[in-house]
């Protein structure tokens, strides 16, 4: 043991990557997890009779997959069933104007709440204003897209920006404010100009509630993208689950809600997996590592 | 290079009847010298040294580094924290290079000043570590050595071994008293440790709370260069009761 010298460090720095769970763990995890939706799926079916339960308002889970498979997999043909062979297409439209919103909320809610945090005037100019437009749900604002995008994907893309945006906002606000003094102290003493210590400290600092502000906000942006292509867009996973409604193809709609809440799921994932690595030093200092 | 003035300095918390935290503080440090703030917490030696480093305003009065005014922080008053304060997202080598890099100092340049600094606080072999990573006395030797590698006038310490065991505080007292040696920079050190204020200052400034101002300014003659045998030292005996009296008559 060093005695006098004190330069045995408390974590070797040589791996500092926290261990991956092993296997067993994982699987574990795994099987936990799918207890619950593998019960729902068996006792559904069974309450089952002749592929429809409530008297025939629902299929059951197997005629669901089988719609689904025609759905993804299915030739289109002669238009004899007009969902076969478009889930993907309609996939792809959905996530990217959910990538595209999510993008644009980024943009332009990390910035501002790093100022609105740093800054008592910014704070006090635009502050008020957000606070009492947060109240107004996005549903609310489909008139005005609908008068501004028409039909079409910029509406969806407007809404999702809109919804995405207070959350991640308000949470960059919150952890620009609470950065330490004295982490500003020391790098303004080391010389550190308004602009360094907004990108190299604040911004870092804050990160943290970033994140927490991008996960809830991409959910909020999967609600969005639905109801807005559910009324006023000609595609993309919404239009079909209204579009099957209308029909009457309930196996679709259930389909349909299983894909959202699988590409919703995935996305958080990717956020998580992007944290992870963005705030490995965050993550080393807690308790539940 | 590197003097420190302070005349006539008062500091007054809460605007009009709130606490005054210094009264009419006078005091003066030369070049090279190290200077001790010894008090008890509450005492306002604190406050003094943030007024010096450009963190806090005085209320009133004149504080001059090298003759001119003391508007804000700045790389000419390296500031060593309490709690290093590194920041938690940067290894060791970017927390140490963080300084010349803002001020836009050439790369070769900083890197080198850097590589040679860290070799004297012995922490070469950890330049990629997370500060998470290091025991509180390698965090601190990171706080010093961000603040040496500026190269600034003076040195701005901040209780900065309080919060470390005796062994380690021991260590990084002999640390600084070597790094002191070779560099002469200007230090001032505040503490509430009687014992470190001795054997790291060449003058102790006893202050007393309520309102804050320094009582006494007492210089330790004992010759340099020190160790922590000086700690066992007769004279260092002496030194200490004499501070122990004033300070327990700054009590009553």
């Amino acid at each position: 043991m060093a005695a006098i010298t004190d330069t045995a460090p408390v974590a070797p720095a040589a791996q500092p990557t926290a261990k991956a769970s092993p296997l067993p763990g994982r699987l574990r995890k795994l099987a936990l997890a799918l207890i619950l939706p593998v019960a729902l799926v068996i006792a559904w079916q069974l309450a089952g009779k002749d592929g429809a339960i409530f008297g025939g308002a629902l299929p059951t889970p197997d005629r669901v997959w089988k719609a689904w498979m025609l759905w993804a997999f299915g030739n289109p043909g002669f238009g004899l069933n007009p969902y076969a062979g478009t889930w993907m297409a309609n996939v792809i439209a959905s996530a990217q104007r959910v990538a595209a919103g999510f993008a644009l909320a980024i943009v332009v809610g990390v910035p501002l709440g790093i100022l609105i945090g740093w800054s008592k005037t910014v704070s006090a100019l635009v502050d008020p204003s957000i606070q009492w437009l947060r109240p107004v749900p996005i549903t609310a604002w489909l008139p005005i897209s609908i008068a501004i995008f028409g039909i079409s994907g910029l509406g969806a893309i407007f809404l999702i920006t809109i919804g995405a945006f207070y959350p991640i906002v308000i949470n960059t606000t919150q952890g620009a404010r609470d950065v330490e003094r004295n982490w500003i102290r020391a790098a303004l003493m080391m010389g550190a100009s308004r602009f360094d210590v907004l990108l190299r400290v604040v911004l870092p600092a804050a990160l943290p509630s970033i994140f927490t502000g991008l996960r809830l906000g991409l959910g909020i942006g999967w609600t969005a993208v639905i109801v807005s292509e559910m009324v006023a867009v000609k595609s993309g996973l919404g239009y079909v689950l209204w579009d099957a409604y209308y029909v009457g193809r309930m196996d679709i709609v259930i389909a349909d809600m299983v894909s959202i809440g699988l590409l919703g799921y995935l996305s958080d994932r990717l956020i998580v997996a992007v944290e992870m690595t963005a705030l490995r030093w965050r993550r080393m200092q807690s308790f539940n590592q | 290079m590197g003097t420190i003035a302070f005349s006539n300095v008062s500091k007054i918390y809460g605007g009009t009847g709130g606490v005054q935290a210094l009264a009419e503080v006078d005091f003066h440090i030369g070049e090279g010298e190290f200077v001790a703030l010894l008090g008890p917490s509450g005492c306002g030696k604190s406050t003094l040294l943030n007024i010096l480093a450009g963190f806090e305003g005085a209320t009133g009065g004149d504080v001059r580094f090298d003759g001119g005014g003391v508007t804000k922080p700045g790389p000419d008053r390296g500031v060593v924290f309490q709690e290093a304060s590194l920041l938690p997202w940067l290894n060791v080598w970017d927390n140490v290079v963080f300084g010349p890099k803002v001020q836009g100092i050439a790369k070769p340049v900083y890197e080198e000043r850097a590589r040679r600094i860290l070799d004297i606080v012995g922490l070469s072999q950890f330049t990629e570590a997370l500060p998470v990573q290091l025991s509180g006395g390698m965090r601190q030797r990171v706080g010093i050595a961000r603040a040496l590698v500026m190269e600034p006038r003076a040195l701005l310490m901040d209780e900065p071994f309080g919060a470390l065991d005796a062994q380690t505080r021991l260590s990084m007292q002999e640390l600084l008293l070597d790094v002191w040696q070779k560099l002469k920079t200007t230090v001032l050190f505040v503490t509430h440790d009687i014992d470190e204020a001795i054997l790291l200052a060449d003058r102790v400034c006893v202050m007393k709370a309520r309102p804050g101002r320094i009582s006494r300014d007492i210089p330790i003659t004992l010759p340099r260069p020190r160790s922590i045998d000086t700690l066992t030292d007769p004279a260092f005996v002496g030194f200490k009761a004499e501070i122990m009296a004033e300070m327990r008559g700054a009590h009553h």
